[in-house]
């Protein structure tokens, strides 16, 4: 397996307080990558340094080999890494349909090819067909994530950075989502999935990475991760 | 919006004009079309001001210095250069385009209040260029414009005539408003401000399309600066400092920025209020002052918005029932 995007050494500070100490990751094409740690340790700012959202301290990002460290946000898009927020998924003053719209309008990877070109069947894709016609704002918070997960397809991505997905979601959203992100590798995008749900991260992932105090301190398949003495007192505290 | 609702929101407008543009049929007084030309020159403005702060979401409190802009450009255009209105009119459109691009690609680097601030002391700044000007600009008093506005050879220097020339340009306003609005563009504008970061995400640069939604917006400002200068015959800093760039704000939230009547209803309500209600200057601004908090806590988006609403909640309260269990039923 190819390295899609490789991180080294990425370090982020804010004022005086260390969010990343130098971590090092890798996603390799393919695979669906699941990142824990407990709050605080410094995963949706690994995210957010990657994506455009924060400008890194130190360390880099490169992906197809390209360096990308601290691009903006609509650059990294166009290089075809999309990123689902934790909150804030969509816009909520306009119709579900006009927010995959605009998604698919500003798309300019069209040499990629996905399944999902057009708003209509992105939204059949995700199960929000019916609801087109919705102000964004009005629909349950499972929906709003399923319609931020359309958007961030509609930019026909090869990584998909996913920022806890499944908060706030019922076992039936979850399924459901677990079910549609299972698809996304045979379609040609690669998935670094954070959260907090371990139920989660076992039906998504069987390689997984460890963040705490902003540093990585286990990486490897999902079973020998979870069974990892340090990730146990650090984090899951024998409870698995 | 789906392609078939968008014309619906066009028509009332163009009906609206149209009859507007009968109302010298009716013989008015010298007084009201005069009024009714201010008011429609201040409604091209809030054209331009709906595109950047009902869709984009941001606001300018410095617009009347783009109006400004406009005027002077044509004011200077006629004397220097003996360019007449219709010449003015691309011309000065262009030049307020420029200024806007000038004051908007440091001010956008800040976002909210912020960038408020950044266009009121722009605004305020343009108002003490102009005074200090000397004979360019013709310093605190101003300058003429004496060149004659004509049509095929049909003077338009008549009150009535330029009052139809004014109903032309609003109705170009809001035709190209509502091109903007359902246009890709208009789209990109809204997604910028529902929500920037994801905007962003989506590839879309957020603070490029921020300063073009100001440009476009200024051009707006400049043709009605060229109507206004043309109608006044004499143009002067003051008439394009602060308080007239509050005025224009007050108008676009009092009749709502993100519909297409709302610049309309907006503009002759101000123009027009305080002489149906018979009230001096200080009593007029108190009540807009008024009028401002009533809407800004009442109808946040505005009175059009606002009736709009209501009637929605007293006659359709019985359609919207079916619906919502609709979407529950979406969901097992």
């Amino acid at each position: 397996m190819a390295a899609l995007l490789d991180i080294k050494g990425l370090r982020k500070q804010f004022g005086g307080v260390t969010a990343l100490a130098g971590v090092d990751l890798t996603v390799n094409e393919g695979e669906i990558l699941g990142v824990v740690g407990p709050n605080g340790s410094g995963k949706t700012t690994l995210f957010n340094s990657v994506t455009g959202v924060h400008r890194p301290t130190a360390g880099t990002v490169s992906w197809r080999g390209r360096d990308i460290t601290g691009i903006p946000a609509n650059a990294v898009s166009r290089a075809g890494i999309a990123y689902t927020f934790q909150q804030a998924m969509a816009f909520p003053g306009l119709s579900v349909f006009e927010n995959v719209q605009i998604a698919t309008e500003h798309c300019s990877n069209t040499l990629t090819n996905r399944p999902w070109t057009t708003p209509a069947s992105l939204l059949e894709f995700v199960g929000l067909s019916g609801l087109s016609g919705e102000k964004a704002g009005i629909l349950p918070f499972g929906r709003l994530r399923l319609l931020g997960l359309a958007l961030a397809l509609a930019t026909r991505p090869s990584l998909i950075l996913l920022d806890e997905p499944a908060a706030g979601l019922n076992d039936r959203e979850t399924t459901t989502l677990v079910h549609l992100v299972e698809q996304f590798p045979e379609h040609g995008i690669s998935v670094c999935v954070i959260d907090h749900d371990m139920k989660l991260m076992q039906m998504l992932c069987r390689r997984l990475a460890v963040l705490d105090f902003g540093s990585k301190i286990a990486d490897g398949p999902t079973a020998d991760v979870l069974n990892d003495p340090k990730v146990l007192e650090v984090y899951l505290g024998g409870a698995l | 919006m789906p392609a078939s609702h968008s014309f619906r929101s066009l028509l009332p407008v163009l009906i609206l004009l149209v009859l507007l543009a009968l109302v010298p049929l009716l013989s008015p007084s010298n007084r009201f079309v005069s009024l009714a030309i201010s008011a429609g020159i201040n409604v091209i403005a809030l054209y331009g001001l709906s595109v950047l702060f009902g869709q984009t979401g941001i606001l300018s409190m410095g617009h009347a210095a783009l109006v400004g802009i406009g005027a002077y450009t044509a004011a200077i255009l006629a004397r220097d250069f003996n360019i007449g209105f219709w010449l003015s009119i691309p011309l000065a459109g262009i030049m307020a385009a420029i200024v806007a691009a000038l004051i908007g690609i440091p001010s956008l680097r800040v976002s909210g209040h912020h960038f408020v601030i950044m266009t009121f002391a722009f605004g305020q700044l343009l108002a003490i260029i102009l005074t200090n000007g000397g004979d360019y600009t013709g310093a605190a008093s101003g300058l003429d414009v004496q060149q004659p506005v004509a049509l095929f050879g049909l003077s338009i220097d008549v009150l009535t005539h330029y009052y139809l020339t004014v109903v032309f340009f609003v109705a170009l306003s809001a035709i190209a408003s509502w091109a903007i609005i359902n246009s890709r563009y208009g789209r990109t504008l809204r997604a910028i401000r529902e929500n920037e970061k994801l905007a962003a995400s989506l590839g879309i640069n957020v603070g490029r399309h921020k300063i073009g939604a100001f440009i476009v917006s200024g051009v707006f400002a400049g043709v009605s600066g060229v109507l206004l200068a043309y109608f006044l015959r004499h143009i002067s800093p003051s008439q394009f400092s602060s308080f007239p760039s509050i005025y224009l704000a007050l108008m676009v939230m009092i009749g709502g920025a993100r519909l297409l009547l709302g610049p309309l209803a907006g503009g002759i309500l101000v123009a027009f209020l305080p002489e149906l209600l018979n009230l001096d200057p200080v009593q007029s601004r108190i009540l807009y002052g008024v009028c401002l908090i009533a809407v800004i806590l009442l109808l946040p988006n505005g009175l059009i918005a606002g009736i709009i609403a209501g009637w929605h909640k007293m006659f359709d309260r019985r359609a919207a029932q079916p619906s919502e269990p609709a979407v529950e039923r979406e969901g097992k």
